[in-house]
């Protein structure tokens, strides 16, 4: 589904802060798979997820999505492909705009905008339909801006519009990093349902290695713009968080001796 | 006082036919800045652009209705190269509105060969609807508020549609609209282009009213259509696309029965402008002020805008 090959990006090439964010990147994910993206500060994660959803452009290698070339593509046209929840709740939304026409721009990611009436009927009540998932009485508010909703209401309406459609590629950014535990837990089990009842291919990054144990059927871990690890099967099944904060720990231990 | 007001009443059918002609051009400022969060100038030279561009097709026998729809193109090929200029040179809005403003003075005139151009002879727009002798304020009143109409219907199904609505994500979240699929360049090439030809349109519109074509008609223009939409906005808020959409216009016709008023208070032509500029600040001052008098703290980053 994912298939990404020997992607290189660098930042600031050829001055002292020269930093090479991606450094032959080269993994692939199958259709339904899971994964949860791990790694320090600065290992590319963010890059990654940039580069998949076109946000930024790679010096070298190719990224298929789908079978679909999308290494040139500008991100209005991966759209069709990929969709994207970020850690900041305001940037996956219209803030001036109502709850409903969120979710038809959600909607509109796989087709044409057309020159018909926008907010019909049948799909007003769609919308609300899906919205009642989420058990936060969103669905009653449809006409609402939705600057007038808290950061977890914001947060669990943008993973709705993201499943809307069911996309080939769903990247989670450290969605639930910046709520409250309770809000966090709330949106990440939505999440967890939705992945599982859709089949989604999802590429979560995350800090907490609690998740990394608990969900998703492989953990990728990056290093220096380079995949580290790639634990799938009885491995993934068998880790711990202390297995996985060892591969950290021995980095780190690395980086103080100066190597 | 009495003297005031009967001044006043009789200039009042007047100012409203210039009220609704000149709406369009608030309606030019309105779509980029509310809509696109593009802060734009252009209308400032568009407007007299499309008086140019329509008194010059006038004079070559054009007949009046195609020349408000040339001048409706020319002006929107204005709006689309300040939004060329912004995307394709990351130059600010707001310089690249002055950019292109500045350019179309000097192409205005070379179209017109000289400063101001007489139209007398010619068979204007509002000549197809006359209701009798002494009635053109009557005639301007009527074409032009049935233009309005047809243009707040147009414009409101354009909003609710799938394609308007994504307009309207441009203008609230460029990041997210992309993200969704939109073309957000194409959305501003779009939106910059007919609100520019909006205000040829109202240039074209004046022109023909007034019988001249002057190539400095457009100074000004843009500190008046922003006191009309300030106050179209405090009356009806920015709460839906409709009030928003009928904001320019009722915004124009009482900002202009306002500059009418203090005309007739006796104020001089000359000192019009800090009227204006007191209505500008009067507008976006009042809900600062109100929250002030509520005891609210302002959030830091509202202070600058």
């Amino acid at each position: 589904m994912l298939r990404i090959e020997n992607a290189r990006r660098t930042f600031f090439a050829g001055t002292p802060d020269e930093k090479v964010a991606l450094d032959g990147l080269t993994f692939s994910l199958d259709r339904g798979d899971f994964a949860i993206v791990i790694g320090s500060n600065g290992a590319g994660k963010s890059t990654m997820l940039n580069a998949i959803s076109g946000a930024l452009m790679l010096d070298s290698g190719t990224i298929e999505i789908a079978g679909d070339n999308v290494t040139r593509m500008p991100v209005h046209q991966r759209a069709r492909h990929v969709a994207r929840v970020f850690q900041d709740p305001m940037k996956g939304t219209a803030a001036g705009m109502t709850i409903a026409e969120n979710m038809l721009l959600a909607e509109l990611r796989q087709s044409r905008a057309r020159l018909r009436p926008g907010l019909t009927t049948a799909r007003k009540a769609r919308y609300r339909e899906q919205l009642s998932y989420l058990k936060l009485g969103l669905e009653d508010r449809l006409d609402t801006q939705v600057s007038l909703l808290s950061g977890g209401q914001r947060q669990s309406l943008s993973l709705i519009m993201a499943v809307m459609g069911e996309p080939d590629l769903l990247l989670l950014d450290e969605h639930t990093a910046a709520l409250d535990p309770r809000t966090a837990a709330l949106v990440l089990g939505a999440t967890l349902r939705a992945v599982e009842a859709l089949k989604l291919t999802t590429l979560m990054v995350s800090h907490n290695m609690q998740h990394a144990v608990d969900y998703g059927n492989r953990i990728l871990m990056l290093d220096h713009g380079k995949l580290k690890l790639d634990i799938t099967g009885d491995e993934k099944r068998a880790s711990t968080v202390a297995s996985l904060t060892d591969h950290f720990s021995v980095k780190t231990d690395r980086m103080l001796l100066g190597g | 006082m009495e003297e005031m007001f009967s001044i006043f009443v009789s200039m009042v059918p007047v100012t409203l036919a210039q009220s609704l002609i000149l709406s369009f051009a608030v309606l030019a400022v309105m779509i980029p800045f509310r809509i696109l969060a593009f802060a734009d100038l252009t209308a400032e030279g568009a407007y007299p652009l499309g008086g140019a561009a329509c008194a010059v097709a006038m004079l070559a026998g054009i007949p009046a209705y195609l020349a408000v729809l040339i001048a409706f193109a020319v002006g929107t090929l204005a709006g689309l190269a300040t939004a060329f200029i912004h995307l394709k040179f990351r130059i600010h809005t707001l310089l690249a509105g002055i950019l292109v403003t500045t350019m179309l003075y000097s192409i205005n005139l070379r179209l017109l060969g000289r400063p101001n151009v007489p139209l007398f002879r010619e068979t204007k727009l509002f000549d197809y609807v006359s209701f009798g002798p002494q009635t053109a304020n009557l005639s301007r009143i009527v074409l032009v508020g049935v233009l309005v109409v047809l243009v707040l219907i147009a414009l409101s199904y354009w909003f609710r549609t799938e394609r308007g609505i994504a307009m309207r994500a441009v203008g609230d979240n460029p990041d997210m609209a992309e993200a969704q699929g939109n073309n957000v360049n194409r959305a501003i090439y779009l939106g910059v282009g007919t609100a520019s030809g909006f205000a040829a349109f109202c240039g074209s519109l004046m022109v023909q009213s007034q019988s001249f074509v002057d190539v400095n008609m457009g100074l000004g223009l843009l500190i008046n259509a922003l006191a009309a939409l300030m106050i179209g906005e405090t009356i009806l808020g920015r709460r839906s696309i409709g009030r928003q959409l009928a904001a320019p216009f009722l915004g124009s016709i009482i900002y202009y029965q306002l500059i009418s008023l203090c005309l007739a208070a006796g104020l001089a032509p000359s000192d019009l402008k800090i009227a204006t500029g007191a209505f500008v600040l009067l507008m976006l001052g009042l809900p600062i002020l109100r929250k002030q008098g509520r005891g609210e703290r302002l959030a830091a980053d509202k202070v600058r805008e």
